[in-house]
């Protein structure tokens, strides 16, 4: 599956300024994993050590939260996957 | 079911007459109530042309339609009235308990006309109201005068009030409620104004909804649905206390008056250096985020310093505008700030413009009472917050704002004045975060971040197309964000809420507490239009226009220094243009006036009046 995935404005800088990923995978979690293969500063701020999404980061599926378990949501050809920060203002 | 529109107390303080009012359908079900009953109120009853601080303008306190329920963060408050900062319709919200033990009365909405002959409050019950004399905690700050009311009318009393800076008239002075603060826009001053100290209300949870069944279903609803979202679980830990990670990260932090975008080393205001500090939650009537961090500063000069907060907006209040790295003054002039009665936001960035002044040499130390407004310096900033609210020597004329100030000193000051329509610029940086940018310029109120919250620009929320935090053509994001915010501002909804999840639950609480017909998203969305296309009216009406819906002139020809993040040399270059497709997308002229067409589609042919003609 060919899915675009958005890089939220703070994590840009490990990306080389790039917003949007085109990645492949069958679920949020191998999307993410075939980002971070592409890039992988991201690891540290997407992931804890145990593979797990990190607090803090929210998963959009064509703009719908897939909060909890975000990692296992499959995704389809097409799919635009935004990673956000869970933080709103101020 | 039952219609259960809710109900307004009238209060004329000249006459120390009181009335109770019903709201009429139609207008229950067009502008839902808060700040929409907020701006339809005020377009009918305050006069074009008056003084803020005159006896004819009118001060509305308002709750929502779910206030005092068990639904999650909908008991927040608002105030509502023509703003003395600015001169523009303005609304500033609030938290704490008071819009709940405002709807335990039975009330939507308080009226507040006229001038008292002298310092006074009101005391509201379930039974009746009373106009009292304030004179024993006239002066006093806002935390003894919220504890004395308490003492007088016993434990089950909630009071919102002013500190010294609204007997002042401080033009951003604030109301404060507990230690939440509805700052900006200076209704504090207003209410300062009308010899008005507080008002307090003493009462027990009381429910008014038509179909209480049906409703206490969707609350359950909307509770599950909060307690699974990641946002809401993030906020409940961190509140807003985080932010500036980010937005130093991303270079839209504002440094030395808007000339760079990061701190030269901000880690030692990152969130979880206030997580050190942290010594416990408080939170508003029926939610469960508990998002006013509190902290206490252990030890050094502001040892003992105590707030709720700072939250964003504050922390970089007091730190951003001065270049200040000091976590510790940031509390003390948080607390400060609530203890007076002043909005912090307005207050850090007026304070940031001085010590520009004074670096350029338009303020000298003579001018400054013998303060030395260098760079870093926390003690100047903290002894200018009390000058600023009691008035005194140089905070005489702080107490301006930075438009009148620079209006006072000249020699091309403005230049340097941060403001959009006379309301300070909040803490995120337009050149950097330009769709955030342009609802500054927009909004009704002037500068207010969260008139219209880019959080695609600041956190990469999504959006239908895909957006870039430098494009300046988002018009299509920026009225998108102004109008969701309208209508969950209908129910004064917690803004933090809005990315919960539960916000599609609204239109139905809303039919299970009033009985009328369900609101679809649609229909809460063009409620949200009609309510921002009355205060374009109202503002119009006021003489505002075209001319005013600009960013600041640094904004727009300096460029941004980053430092070591992305986007230097960003400027705001197209504003303009950017005017010419958010007007069109908004149906309005040219000349930013909503069209006749524009107005009858939203039910608002009664304003044609006062924008038929126009030329601004």
């Amino acid at each position: 599956m060919s899915v675009a995935v958005h890089i939220p404005p703070s994590l840009q800088a490990l990306t080389g300024d790039v917003n949007e990923v085109i990645v492949t995978g069958d679920t949020v979690g191998g999307c993410l994993r075939e980002l971070v293969r592409l890039y992988p500063q991201l690891r540290g701020k997407l992931f804890t050590a145990k593979g797990k999404l990190l607090k803090g980061i929210n998963i959009f599926i064509n703009r719908v939260n897939v909060f909890p378990d975000a990692l296992t949501k499959p995704v389809s050809t097409g799919d635009v996957v935004h990673v956000a920060y869970t933080v709103l203002g101020g | 079911m039952a219609l259960n529109t809710g109900k307004i107390l009238r209060v004329d303080l000249s006459k120390g007459k009181v009335r109770t009012e019903t709201i009429p359908e139609k207008i229950a079900t067009d502008f839902v109530g808060g700040r929409g009953y907020g701006v339809r109120y005020l377009y009918d009853e305050v006069k074009p042309g008056i003084d803020p601080l005159g006896a004819d303008n009118k001060l509305l306190m308002l709750n929502g339609p779910l206030a005092g329920t068990t639904a999650q963060a909908v008991s927040r408050w608002m105030t509502c009235t023509l703003s003395p900062l600015t001169g523009t319709f303005t609304r500033s919200v609030c938290g704490a308990d008071f819009g709940a033990w405002l709807k335990f009365c039975g009330y939507e909405m308080i009226i507040l006309e006229g001038k008292a002959g002298k310092p006074s409050y009101l005391h509201l019950t379930p039974e009746g109201c009373k106009l009292l004399d304030a004179s024993e905690i006239w002066g006093e700050d806002t935390k003894i005068t919220q504890e004395w009311l308490v003492r007088k009318h016993g434990k089950n009393t909630r009071a919102a009030c002013i500190g010294p800076a609204g007997e002042k008239l401080v033009k951003y002075a604030a109301v404060v409620s507990d230690r939440r603060t509805a700052g900006r826009g200076g209704t504090g001053a207003v209410m300062g104004s009308k010899n008005l100290k507080a008002v307090a209300i003493t009462a027990s949870r009381k429910l008014f909804l038509a179909d209480p069944a049906a409703y206490e279903e969707l609350a359950k609803e909307q509770v599950k649905t909060i307690l699974a979202n990641a946002a809401f679980q993030n906020h409940k830990e961190w509140g807003t206390t985080t932010t500036q990670d980010i937005t130093n990260a991303i270079g839209i932090y504002p440094v030395r008056n808007f000339r760079y975008g990061q701190l030269v080393d901000y880690k030692p205001v990152l969130g979880a250096e206030y997580r050190k500090m942290r010594v416990g939650d408080i939170g508003c009537y029926s939610c469960a985020a508990r998002c006013g961090k509190v902290h206490t500063v252990p030890s050094g000069v502001y040892a003992g310093a105590h707030s709720e907060g700072p939250e964003y907006e504050s922390i970089w209040a007091f730190t951003g505008p001065i270049e200040s790295a000091d976590i510790n003054a940031s509390v003390a002039a948080d607390q400060l700030c609530d203890d007076l009665g002043l909005d912090t936001i307005s207050t850090g960035n007026t304070i940031g413009f001085a010590y520009e002044l004074y670096e350029k040499g338009l303020l000298k130390k003579s001018d400054t009472d013998g303060l030395e407004l260098i760079y870093g310096e926390t003690a100047p900033m903290i002894a200018l917050i009390k000058k600023i609210a009691y008035r005194e020597g140089i905070g005489d004329l702080l107490a301006l704002g930075t438009k009148r100030l620079a209006e006072k000193i000249g020699r091309g000051s403005d230049v340097y004045a941060i403001h959009v329509k006379g309301m300070e610029l909040p803490a995120y940086e337009p050149r950097g975060a330009k769709s955030q940018g342009y609802n500054y310029a927009t909004a009704s109120v002037g500068a207010s971040h969260c008139y219209g919250y880019a959080a695609q620009d600041i956190f990469g929320a999504p959006f239908p197309h895909p957006t870039d935090r430098f494009d300046e053509g988002n018009a299509d994001i920026v009225i998108y964000n102004q109008d969701e915010t309208a209508w969950h501002e209908c129910g004064v909804a917690c803004a933090f809420s809005g990315g919960w999840g539960w916000m599609p639950l609204f239109g139905k609480l809303v039919t299970a507490a009033r009985g009328i017909s369900a609101y679809s998203d649609a229909e809460l969305n063009t409620a949200g239009d009609r309510l921002f296309n009355l205060e374009r009216a109202f503002n119009l009406r006021e003489g505002f226009g075209r001319k005013d819906d600009f960013l600041p002139s640094r904004i727009r020809t300096e460029p941004l220094h980053t430092r070591k993040a992305k986007g230097e040399g960003q400027m705001v270059g197209h504003n303009d243009a950017f005017l010419d497709k958010y007007y069109e997308l908004r149906g309005w002229t040219k000349e930013g006036i909503p069209t006749a067409k524009k107005l009858k589609e939203l039910g608002l042919g009664f304003a044609l009046k006062d924008t038929a003609g126009k030329k601004k």
